[in-house]
């Protein structure tokens, strides 16, 4: 159990403009940013080494979907969110039950979200 | 004369008398025999299936032999607006025209026991019957009738009590119908009653089996234009009869064998258990069929069908399970539709995509303005702005089916709302096309770099100048796309205290989100914007 201060959050997200609001609510927060990474390639790389706490997926990367890197999270034991405007509908099956951030979404459900995730953090 | 000869008179006598007798009993039998003949005439007629007109017709002839009539006819009970009337139907002894001019007969007190069943009327001169002359207008019959004196009329009557028409007889002179005759005509009318009924009924079964003839053409001219395929299955022994566009439908030649087992060889597997139960659920419950499920046709190609079927239960046998035992229905190639279906359900998933993602994008601008903004004015003049901004890339790419648009139109668009774009240059040797994310992302690079110059840089002052540049790097790989904003003439340039909203939208959005690079140079001459970026992130 982490607090939110300081929380270490990948996040990968295609859109210039969505990114930058997603990185100051972040730092509003008080946590740190890792990336943001644009496409799945480098999104990949840091699912599977950089040092974090959470992280939150961009279900379309680009018209590519996340899910490979939800996989590598997985595997790693690093709780995940996705951000979506489909809701839940745009999950694929195994998926279908994760954290998903509905977009577009205040500083408030983003913090609920992270609470959440910081809450699964050994 | 002796006793002899009193003998021999008696016995001449008795031999003259037996030969009257021995003649009358053979013209007795001859008339016998020449009745017989015209009976079994008349029966012949009806049993050999003639048309209604040809066996009334050999009814008639029949009677008119049988008593020596003259003249013969059939009139037909028919119920019209005004009631009961009385139709010709079959006419001897005179030709048709003989009544030509006349109206058809009413129920005149003469008619009446005719047409209403009642019995037969027979008079030696009808002219002398009480009944005859006592209807109004005419009072008789109308001036040039056949002239008739013996009448004898006699009801067509069925087992049923329903009076189909009436048989007329007439001969020109009197007393010429005896007893006899009539007894005849009643044997006769009992004869014409089964004729015509069965002749009717005949007439009827033609009648509906070229009714049914013509609907069973109507229904495959029908289901040929829908491309409707119709099939029949029998649920007892599983034999499926399918026709050819049936067959069809599940990639099969009209020569080709196609049974219930192809049937369901042929549907994908993963919806075979599926068309079964159904199948299963109609026949048990005697429900309507209704499915859709893929096919894969012998050439590997998988196909969408659409089946209905409906229990028809052709005979009253009870099964056991109280089911059904034969089902018929039709199948549809609905796979036109299916993807069309597809297409509208990823357009509308992608609508929302990007509907949900320009809603984050206008809310992140607004949030990024705010942080930046002075007083109110100031965030709702520059966030207005780069709504437009946002909204121009948009109607770029809606134009071109939000599929690309050209960087020099997307420049153009968003200088558009600047003044000074006289004082504009473009180097270049072709233009290039952009994704809709690039465009986006460009377009919005150019807003604020053309916002940054109205209000600090050189079109901020009538002398300044800018050049948009770009230009393609093959050879480097990733070949990229090399695009400079550069200004000149214009104010001294410092670098700002702290980086703004533009800023950080091209170095560190703009460079994320298309994998390059992008510098901006305070220079004193002014401020130069050098984007590097990899033709793959930026094509179509």
């Amino acid at each position: 159990m982490k607090t939110l201060a300081a929380l270490k959050v990948l996040v990968v997200e295609d859109e210039a403009l969505v990114s930058m609001l997603v990185e100051d609510m972040l730092g509003d927060l008080g946590c740190e940013v890792v990336g943001p990474a644009a496409e799945i390639e480098e999104a990949l790389r840091l699912a599977g080494s950089a040092e974090i706490d959470a992280a939150l997926l961009d279900v379309n990367l680009g018209g590519r979907p996340i899910f490979p890197v939800a996989d590598a999270l997985k595997a790693r034991g690093v709780p995940f969110a996705f951000a979506s405007g489909y809701g839940e509908a745009g999950l694929t099956e195994p998926h279908k039950g994760s954290a998903v951030l509905q977009k577009p979404f205040r500083e408030a459900d983003l913090r609920r979200v992270l609470e959440g995730l910081a809450a699964q953090v050994v | 004369m002796t006793v002899l000869e009193a003998d021999a008179v008696s016995a001449t006598e008795e031999i003259v008398d037996l030969r009257r007798r021995l003649a009358e009993a053979q013209a007795a039998h001859a008339d016998e025999v020449r009745r017989n003949e015209v009976f079994s005439r008349i029966a012949a007629a009806i049993g050999a299936h003639q048309s209604l007109g040809e066996t009334v017709q050999a009814v008639i002839d029949g009677g008119v032999e049988l008593i020596g009539a003259q003249f013969g006819a059939f009139f037909y009970n028919v119920i019209d607006d005004a009631g009961e009337s009385y139709m010709l139907y079959g006419l001897a002894g005179a030709p048709p025209e003989a009544f030509a001019d006349f109206p058809m007969p009413r129920k005149t007190a003469i008619f009446a026991p005719t047409f209403d069943g009642v019995g037969v009327v027979r008079s030696d001169d009808i002219l002398a019957d009480p009944r005859y002359g006592q209807n109004a207008p005419r009072r008789g019959m109308p001036d040039g009738h056949l002239p008739v004196r013996s009448y004898l009329a006699a009801p067509v009557t069925t087992v049923d009590d329903v009076v189909l028409g009436g048989l007329f007889f007439g001969h020109r002179e009197t007393g010429k119908f005896d007893a006899r005759a009539e007894t005849l005509i009643i044997g006769l009318a009992a004869q014409a009653a089964v004729a015509i009924e069965r002749s009717r009924a005949g007439e009827a079964g033609h009648r509906e089996l070229t009714e049914r003839r013509r609907t069973e053409e109507r229904l495959k001219f029908a289901l040929d234009s829908g491309r409707l395929g119709s099939w029949e299955l029998d649920v007892g022994t599983r034999a499926y009869d399918a026709s050819d566009i049936c067959k069809s439908n599940y990639g099969r030649t009209a020569d080709q064998d196609f049974g219930f087992d192809d049937l369901v060889a042929t549907i994908h597997t993963s919806d075979r258990e599926r068309m079964l139960a159904a199948m299963d659920e109609a026949i048990r419950t005697g429900g309507d069929y209704d499915i859709e499920y893929r096919v894969v046709i012998p050439s590997g190609e998988t196909r969408w069908v659409h089946a209905r079927g409906r229990a028809a239960v052709r005979d009253e046998t009870p099964v056991i399970g109280g089911g059904v035992r034969r089902m018929a229905g039709v199948s549809l190639d609905v796979t036109e539709r299916k993807r069309a279906e597809e297409r509208q359900r990823l357009l509308l998933n992608e609508l929302n995509h990007r509907v949900k993602n320009t809603l984050v994008t206008v809310q992140s601008m607004a949030a990024q303005t705010l942080r930046a903004a002075e007083n109110l004015d100031a965030f709702r003049e520059a966030f207005e702005a780069r709504l437009i901004a946002l909204s121009q890339t948009h109607n770029l790419l809606t134009e071109q089916n939000w599929e690309s648009a050209s960087l020099r139109e997307i420049v153009d668009a968003e200088l558009e709302a600047f003044a000074g774009r006289e004082r504009l240059d473009f180097d270049y040797v072709r233009d290039l096309r952009l994704n809709p994310k690039a465009t986006v992302a460009i377009g919005m690079a150019v807003h604020e770099l053309a916002t940054n110059a109205a209000k600090y840089g050189a079109l901020s002052t009538p002398e300044g100048r800018v050049t948009v540049a770009w230009s393609i790097e093959p050879l480097e790989a990733p070949a990229r796309l090399v695009l400079t904003w550069t200004e000149r003439d214009g104010p001294r340039v410092t670098p700002p205290g702290r980086r703004g909203f533009g800023a950080r939208l091209l170095e560190k959005g703009l460079a994320g989100e298309l994998s390059g690079v992008v510098r901006l140079a305070y220079d004193q001459s002014g401020l130069v914007c050098a984007m590097t970026l990899p033709l793959a992130a930026l094509e179509p």
